[in-house]
């Protein structure tokens, strides 16, 4: 079997590779927002951003200074059923938005884009930053609007942490988060800064980027320095490492819950492909985001005949040693995938490849049980999806029995909706236990996405998109029907504010997402709550809504999202309608819909 | 195959995360300052948002009493101080119990100190949570206090979080205690370091009485060094027979308590909360109690004299060391481990509790920490689970939903209690058996969730507080049909007093402590589809048994006490009434509450005269509810 080269394997050439750590360097010397380089024979055009060695474009404020997302630049970096927004760290984010809003980057995209060409974002230290900033604007501008356009790439060098969790879990939905590759060398610091607080580390910082600035002379001269710099930075990944190996690792103990609800732990997370650079030009690279975390620790970890001054001294060079190491190991090609986490060998002698890759990155057993933790949850999650899917068929089943119910219900010219809420016969209680059925499947479902226990891509998965919406426009009447029949609004409040189950809401929000809807898009299954919350009210009270509803029913009828069954003589609807005041129904869009 | 239980050992992970934050070593530095320049009182610290009360070990406790040197009864002597915690522990078990002496001392202490004002001071400055701490007996102090803060503050300011870090603290309480604690999901708020061969928390596996008057020697050889450690000079007065047949007493009796399988009865200290045990290979952090009594005997077990007496006074090189050494590589070539995760991930852990794989030990602590992992088996999944099961038992649900509308609308208009208090058809035995199987099944959610098994906030989540709302609702009522129709009540007495289940009593509390919106609420339109208040029909027996006894009950001081009774029932059911509160199946014809109301009626035609009871405005009010409602009378009072 041959072996795929690295490019091939992550679809970035090796000679591009080495043309971005190039300019991204360059970049710093420069002074402008961004370097641009075509080259001749290709369509590669490369968009390099320079760092900034300031305190203030690191962290804004303790601890850790991130903010949501700007949802008008990021509408993806979200969960979608949770809304859970992403963070970004302030500082990065607002360079970037300085940079779109005083430079030509944006028009320069657009062009490349509409020319079809392959844009690459790089950027070394936090440049590196900026360029995966761009480059998801770029995915979120262009790509998602319209697949067929080439993807942007994104490769950085030595660059800090710059998202949450979320962002590798919307880019990984999105099927985006190949589009990024970092490289990382072995004892380079900075891709960890942002996982201490400032305060931790404040005392050194400005200092510490100062010496880490190529165009400055600046040197430490103070060793103390480097060495509470790096100890502290040490220790805080090691909260973060751990904190999150406790969770991999099934830990149930309230304490970790307790403390970590005292102690801040940064939010920032890696995401995209990583590749390890032990140093002695093999490459190691990793997918999994919880692996690359672990990593990130666990590769500092020092040796006791490393605690000198001299070697912490040596770790604060290799974050300008990426060219030249690079250059060496792009040639070499002595790379370790590290996709099979479960079988990671725990003893370091064994033979196999992957314990060699490890040992050179100083990854001893203890550290590979957490690999293997993070493969196995990995492995959990498609168990779980697994699991899921087999479900569909009982789920297509039952809905089928609810659509025959539907059907026999709409021939006694009644619609199923008020059948169901009056209860009277026995294929409503067996309708009724169906939708408990249902219920507790999908219930289960929303379960597991709130804790993130299916896979990423769950939620962009097209066919439970489309199984949701068929479930939400089936299901969701009768449970309505359920809380309205029982009165349950005068003991909760309304359906829609209080009670609206998140098998609903999530289905909902699925659908939007996929469609790319404002939120609302697709809320033609809570037809009948609103009918139900309108009709307590006077007409004049609620003329606005009324006409609001009506207009948004004619399109929902006429797409076919919502059923005729609702103009039935004996509905709830055609019921409270026909008491509406004459004037209104003549002008009324719907008024068509009785008639047949 | 679904994994029940992770095969990842994550007691050592969590000991590294623990030591990895400030938390540890910032209590630590404020013990010892506490100890040397606050003897007998403590120190109050505000490091950001993180405020710290550090208790000093250096403290008296007064054992002449026979009743200071074993557990005691929280109830009787800290009468209401930790407010409902001590009604926490359940009816089958021992009362919760705590050591007499340190109870005592911590009770002086609040009200000698002026720690109240402190903790203001603290929150003043913006601190977000509140860290108790302390060295030794300043550690039970801090856990008392923790204990005090949480069941106190819990009302008053419960954003506020508590969390408890002790150090060669001794044992406090007893199983109750500890289970209380697990109850109250409390157990993650307190976290005690405990140095490998530390005697002061194993102490209390010994009866204090034989070996008083060496520990009072000991304690004070401890102090002086805490408070100096020049001045840390082994009193010559205690022999080192003496000292080594303490700590023989100690062993054994932690030896035996280590071998013991089942649960042990009678007054005996148990551990709570999480354990940290520190050696100089590393940690490891533990939340089992079982799991931890053997392991407090387990570590302990190669120690000398020397080490007992030196390690409670070492956790400042432990507390220094432990993140230290998890910052560094190790290649573990000295221990032996499969590739099988399960087992090299306790072999690590074992080997960083200082428990060697050649040791005699050595099964039975992996059994150990094997044992603690399955039980703290993975609460997410159970959660899960606990969703599948709910929509399972849904459908009994609606079968019994279905059953009520039956009888509602049936021909003997007995409504859905008097159908099912008299019931003598299949359909009503169904619906008996679908009882049956919900009370297991709520049974079941409430024995999870106090043992530990579902997640924190489990109670808190609105599905299973308003399903058992809904079950409350629709279910008890039956369960109160089923316990008059066997006359439970002439034998055990009514209903509420001493039928009511306690799983009903856990979901009226669930309802009332739900987060609710302050939105106004509209009053409601039509009768409610259930009764909103469960036990209705239990107070309606008891009315009725009231109006029996009045009639023949010629004594004119229990007369009025009936009679308040029934006014009272009467005003009651009429509120319910008038909003509405009440489903329509009380109404029926032939139900209990239309049978009390034409015996009330009966019985006041025949009493003629019935002195006022009632202040004017409150009658009123009486008569004001009254006149809503179509099943209205009034009550005359001459």
């Amino acid at each position: 079997m041959v072996e795929e080269r690295l490019g091939e394997r992550i679809g970035l050439r090796e000679d591009v590779i080495q043309r971005a750590c190039k300019l991204s360097m360059k970049a710093h010397d420069k002074g402008k927002p961004y370097l641009h380089e075509k080259t001749r024979g290709t369509t590669d055009v490369l968009l390099a951003f320079p760092g900034s060695w300031c305190v203030d474009d690191w962290y804004t404020r303790d601890p850790f200074g991130e903010v949501k997302v700007d949802v008008s630049l990021f509408p993806c970096i979200r969960s979608v059923g949770n809304e859970e927004i992403g963070l970004v760290n302030e500082a990065f984010a607002r360079r970037f938005d300085a940079l779109l809003n005083r430079s030509s980057l944006a028009t320069e995209v657009e062009k490349a884009m509409s020319e079809g060409k392959q844009i690459i974002f790089t950027g070394h230290s936090s440049g590196g930053a900026t360029a995966v900033l761009a480059a998801i604007w770029c995915l979120e501008k262009h790509i998602r609007p319209n697949h067929s356009q080439t993807m942007p790439l994104c490769v950085t060098f030595g660059s800090p942490l710059a998202g949450n969790h979320v962002f590798s879990h919307a880019l990984r939905r999105e099927n985006w988060s190949r589009c990024f590759v970092h490289f990382v060398m072995r004892h380079d610091v900075v891709p960890r800064i942002t996982l201490a607080p400032l305060s931790s580390i404040q005392r050194w910082l400005q200092a510490v980027l100062e010496s880490l600035n190529p165009r400055s002379q600046f040197h430490l001269q103070d060793s103390s320095a480097a060495s509470g710099f790096l100890l502290s930075v040490m220790r805080n990944a090691l909260s973060v490492a751990s904190h999150a190996a406790c969770i991999l690792k099934g830990c149930t103990s309230l304490l970790l819950e307790t403390v970590a609800s005292i102690v801040d732990l940064s939010p920032y997370r890696p995401f995209g492909t990583f590749i390890f650079c032990p140093g002695n030009g093999k490459l190691v690279v990793v997918e999994n985001p919880d692996a690359v975390l672990q990593l990130l620790f666990f590769c500092l970890q020092l040796s006791p005949e490393e605690e000198n001054t001299e070697f912490l001294c040596k770790m604060m060079r290799d974050h300008f040693l990426y060219e030249s190491e690079l250059q060496e190991s792009l040639h070499m090609q002595d790379v370790t995938y590290l996709d099979s986490l479960v079988n990671i060998p725990l003893e370091a002698h064994s033979t196999s490849k992957y314990s060699a890759a490890l040992n050179d990155l100083g990854i001893m057993a203890q550290a590979r049980l957490c690999l293997r933790a993070a493969g196995e949850l990995e492995r959990q999650r498609m168990e779980n999806q697994r699991r899921i899917d087999s479900n569909r068929d009982t789920i297509k089943e039952a809905l089928k029995k609810i659509h025959d119910y539907k059907t026999s219900c709409e021939i006694r010219k009644i619609g199923y909706y008020d059948t169901f809420k009056l209860q009277k016969d026995i294929t409503d209680f067996n309708a009724n236990v169906k939708r408990q059925e249902l219920s507790g499947i999908w219930d289960e479902i929303v379960e597991m996405i709130k804790r993130y226990e299916l896979p990423d891509g769950f939620e962009g998965g097209k066919e439970w998109v489309e199984l949701g919406t068929l479930f939400r426009r089936l299901m969701e009447p009768l449970d309505i029907a359920n809380y309205y029949g029982h009165l349950l609004n005068e003991d909760t409040g309304p359906y829609m504010v209080k009670a609206r189950p998140k098998r609903y809401r999530f289905t909902q929000k699925w659908r939007e997402h996929a469609e790319g809807m404002g939120a609302g898009g697709s809320a033609e299954t809570t037809f009948w709550a609103e009918v139900e919350e309108l009709r307590e009210k006077g007409y004049d009270e609620v003329k606005g809504e009324v006409l609001r509803l009506e207009e948004e029913l004619f399109g929902w009828v006429r797409d076919g999202w919502v059923g005729r069954d609702v103009f039935l003589e004996g509905s709830t609807f055609a019921k409270w309608w026909k008491t509406l005041p004459h004037e209104h129904r003549s002008g009324s869009c719907i008024a068509a819909f009785f008639k047949n | 195959m679904e994994p029940e239980t992770s095969q990842f050992e994550s007691s050592e992970m969590l000991a590294t995360y623990l030591a990895s934050t400030p938390l540890l070593e910032d209590s630590w530095r404020l013990c010892s300052r506490a100890n040397a320049d606050a003897p007998q009182s403590f120190l109050v610290h505000c490091a950001g948002k993180v405020g710290y009360l550090a208790f000093s070990g250096v403290q008296v406790v007064d054992c002449t009493e026979e009743s200071c040197r074993k557990l005691v009864e929280l109830e009787v002597y800290a009468n209401g101080l930790f407010g409902g915690f001590c009604a926490a522990g359940d009816g089958d078990r021992e009362p919760i119990m705590m050591h007499g002496g340190l109870l005592q001392l911590f009770m002086m202490f609040l009200n000698t100190q002026n720690f109240l004002s402190k903790i203001d001071e603290l929150l003043l400055k913006g601190c977000k949570s509140i860290v108790c701490t302390g060295h030794s007996l300043g550690g039970a102090l801090a856990s008392l206090s923790a204990l005090w803060l949480l069941s106190t503050m819990q009302t008053n300011s419960p954003s506020i979080q508590v969390l408890c870090i002790t150090f060669g603290s001794p044992m406090l309480g007893n199983e109750s205690f500890s289970q209380a604690i697990l109850q109250e999901r409390w157990c993650g708020n307190f976290c005690h370091v405990v140095g490998q061969h530390d005697i002061v928390p194993r102490m209390l596996f010994a009866p204090a009485t034989p070996i008083m008057k060496e520990l009072v020697i000991l304690f004070h050889f401890w102090q002086l060094s805490m408070a100096s450690p020049c001045l840390g000079q082994l009193a010559s007065q205690l022999s080192y027979e003496d000292i080594v047949e303490v700590f023989r007493l100690v062993l054994t009796c932690a030896e035996k308590r280590c071998g013991e399988t089942k649960d042990r009865e009678g007054s005996v200290f148990w551990p709570f909360g999480g354990y940290l045990f520190c050696t100089d290979n590393g940690a490891v952090c533990l939340d089992n109690r079982v799991a931890i009594v053997k392991l407090l005997y387990l570590t302990m077990s190669k120690g000398s004299a020397a080490s007992y007496i030196e390690d409670h006074l070492k956790y400042e090189s432990y507390v220094g060391r432990v993140c230290l050494h998890y910052l560094r590589r190790r290649s573990l070539t000295d221990v032996s481990f499969s590739e099988s995760s399960s087992e090299a991930g306790i072999a690590f852990a074992l080997r960083s509790s200082g428990i060697e794989f050649q040791e005699a030990i050595y099964g039975t602590a992996k059994n150990c920490l094997a044992m603690a992992r399955h039980i703290g088996c993975r609460r997410n999944i159970n959660n899960a689970k606990m969703a599948v099961l709910l929509a399972k038992v849904n459908p009994l649900r609606a079968q019994i939903e279905w059953y009520k509308k039956f009888c509602d609308q049936s021909d003997d208009q007995m409504g859905y209690y008097d159908a099912f208090k008299h019931r003598n058809t299949r359909r009503g035995s169904k619906v008996n058996m679908n009882r049956v199987k919900l009370e297991n099944f709520w049974d079941d959610v409430i024995n999870q969730l106090e043992t530990n098994q579902l997640t924190h906030d489990f109670h808190k989540l609105l599905k299973y507080v308003n399903a058992a709302h809904t079950y409350t609702l629709l279910v008890e009522p039956l369960d109160i049909a089923e316990y008059y129709r066997t006359c439970m009540h002439k034998s055990k007495g009514h209903y509420i007093e001493h039928g009511r289940k306690k799983r009903f009593k856990i979901f009226d509390k669930w309802w009332r402590d739900r987060k609710v919106g302050d939105e106004e609420r509209n009053p409601r339109s039509r009768f409610a589809s259930l009764t909103q208040d469960s036990c209705f029909w239990a107070r309606v027996e008891e009315a009725r048994e009231c109006v029996l006894h009045l009639t023949g009950e010629r004594d004119s001081g229990r007369q009025s006490v009936l009679l308040d009774k029934i006014v009272k029932f009467e005003q009651y059911a009429q509120g319910m009434i008038a909003r509405k509160e009440v489903s329509v199946d009380v109404f029926a014809k032939n139900s209990s509450y239309s049978v009390f109301k034409e015996e009330w009626e009966e019985l006041k035609s025949q009493l003629q005269l019935l002195p006022p009871r009632f202040p004017v405005s409150q009658e009123s009010t009486v008569q004001d509810m009254c006149i809503e409602t179509e099943n209205t009378y009034v009550v005359r009072f001459s």
